[in-house]
């Protein structure tokens, strides 16, 4: 059984949905979540951290609906690693960590900082005498701290430096615990999850293995994000469609950004399973590989 | 467009730029690249005499003005007109209360344009934004369209150099490959002189012709940027290219 599943959920602010209808499955190996700004991943990432109640459907930690499970095993099972930016910066980062630790467990704060690879003696700064790279490790270790099953990552790198992301997704890569990691990211998702989840305007529309996915797009926008990415000595990244159309509040709502969209398009795509993936397109079969 | 010689950057008597050449002709690209602290912006904006407070010797010419010796009055003539500075959020700079096509046209006026409306017009076509988007404030556009609408009045303004730092980090993939389209496309068909910040080694190798790679302040190695990125020399070069993921 997987530790987190969302089952059909619609989540929104107020009475407006921004997630549709989203059936996804924290598996071993790591999943990702990909999409522009915008695409409903931060909101869905609240929902698994228990932020968020859904409109309709449900989310299930274990065989329990999440809102009726006991908070404090799945504080203890789930955590999140949000940007650096996210720690109190008049505290201590050792007394950050120290913070979560059980009262006769607080000697493990140099235990954690190591594990992180921190020196210990850092325990005593404050979050603005450590660089970006330091900051995230502080925040990688107060979430280790009570020893979670699943890290719930949300673009941990994005703001860091190519050297020092590198070194945080080494240390991400060692780590004993499932992940669930939003990003915009490609490549990032690569290195981490075996699984990933494309998100478009709040609607899953293609998910499978990452490998499969970014080698073979059956959706256009997934093609359009893995064409976008630049390559080192590649040609010059390909925007395809039109970003700055607003998704299509009726039929595929990336019909009015995709180059291949026919009259078909009109009427909701179902997501369908083709070559070992979910996709939500029309028209997937006519999507080039290369 | 640009050449630089010895330039040195200090703040406190502590150098944070020290860049002994760099050239930008007309249509041609060179990046620097870097991490965080390494001076790459702070010699960006050293061009365009925007280090307030900081010492600055060597020999800087930009659109065949000497920034470090000419006065105020000349050094505003080529700011924003002939040389244009692209940010990382244009949002942030651009005023709140101002809807975008007052604040092109009240630009246009202070440099001493007349042609505001043909001027305009053609502009927004070159960076393929819908003229509708003048009417709205900062806030109602998304960060790839308030990028290109910083790359519009920099065209309205009639540049020759763009001088840009990180124009792209902080927008999604697709909108990133929008924008350095256009800024591809402008630089043939207007010939512009592109000098462009960025840590995104990737990118860099997509675009530009030249590269410097730049660590604590000083350029540590420089070149065509298909040498540099295919056989670096330097060890913090290798470095770069190692921890791309």
């Amino acid at each position: 059984m997987t530790l987190l599943r969302a089952e059909a959920v619609t989540l929104g602010y107020g009475r407006r949905p921004v997630v549709h209808d989203v059936t996804l499955d924290i598996t071993e190996g790591g999943v990702g979540l990909i999409g522009e700004s915008g695409s409903g991943k931060t909101t869905l990432a609240r929902a698994f951290l228990g932020l968020l109640t859904p409109i309709s459907g449900n989310i299930w930690y274990g065989d329990q609906i999440l809102k009726n499970a006991d908070l404090r095993a799945f504080r203890k099972d789930v955590q999140p690693v949000f940007q650096a930016e996210s720690l109190d910066p008049r505290m201590r980062v050792g007394r950050s960590v120290a913070e979560a630790l059980p009262r006769n467990a607080r000697h493990r704060v140099a235990e954690l900082l190591e594990q992180v690879g921190l020196d210990p003696t850092l325990a005593a700064r404050r979050p603005h005498e450590l660089s970006g790279g330091q900051r995230q490790r502080v925040v990688i270790a107060r979430a280790l701290a009570v020893g979670p099953r699943l890290l719930i990552l949300d673009e941990p790198t994005s703001a860091l430096d190519v050297t020092v992301q590198a070194r945080i997704l080494d240390l991400l890569t060692g780590l004993d615990t499932e992940r669930l990691l939003i990003t915009h990211n490609l490549a990032v998702v690569e290195r981490l999850c075996r699984t990933s989840y494309v998100l478009f305007a709040g609607r899953v529309v293609e998910s499978g293995p990452t490998g499969d996915l970014l080698a073979k797009p059956a959706h256009p926008y997934t093609r359009a994000l893995r064409d976008a990415v630049p390559k080192l000595g590649g040609p010059p990244p390909e925007a395809r469609g039109r970003t700055e159309a607003v998704p299509a509040a009726t039929g595929c709502a990336y019909r009015l950004r995709c180059p291949l969209a026919a009259p078909v398009c009109e009427q909701p795509p179902p997501l369908r399973e083709l070559d070992g993936r979910h996709v939500a397109c029309h028209r997937a079969q006519d999507v080039p590989v290369s | 467009m640009i050449e630089v010689r010895d330039l040195k950057v200090r703040y406190a008597g502590r150098t944070v730029a020290d860049v002994p050449e760099l050239d930008v002709g007309a249509g041609e690209c060179v990046a620097i690249v870097g991490e965080s602290g390494s001076g790459k912006s702070t010699t960006l904006l050293a061009l365009l005499g925007l280090t307030e407070g900081a010492e600055v010797s060597g020999r800087v010419r930009v659109c065949g003005v000497d920034v470090l010796e000419a006065p105020p009055r000349e050094l505003r003539r080529i700011r924003g007109a002939r040389a244009a500075l692209v940010l990382q959020s244009p949002q942030a700079a651009l005023s709140p209360a101002t809807r975008l096509g007052v604040l092109m046209r009240r630009a246009l006026r202070l440099h001493g344009r007349d042609d505001g409306e043909p001027a305009m017009a053609l502009a927004m076509e070159a960076v393929l934004l819908d003229p509708a988007i003048l009417r709205r404030y900062p806030h109602e556009v998304s960060g790839g369209q308030a990028q290109r609408f910083a790359i519009a009045l920099a065209i309205a303004l009639g540049a020759e150099v763009i001088l840009a730092d990180e124009p792209t980090s902080a927008l999604d993939v697709t909108v990133q490959a929008e924008v350095v389209g256009v800024l591809r496309r402008l630089r043939v068909e207007r010939d512009l002189a592109l000098l462009l910040v960025s840590h995104d080694l990737a990118l860099v190798s997509t675009i530009a012709d030249r590269v410097l790679v730049m660590k604590d302040g000083a350029v540590v190695e420089s070149g065509p940027a298909a040498r540099v990125l295919a056989e670096p020399a330097h060890p913090y070069t290798r470095e770069l290219l190692e921890a791309l993921p």
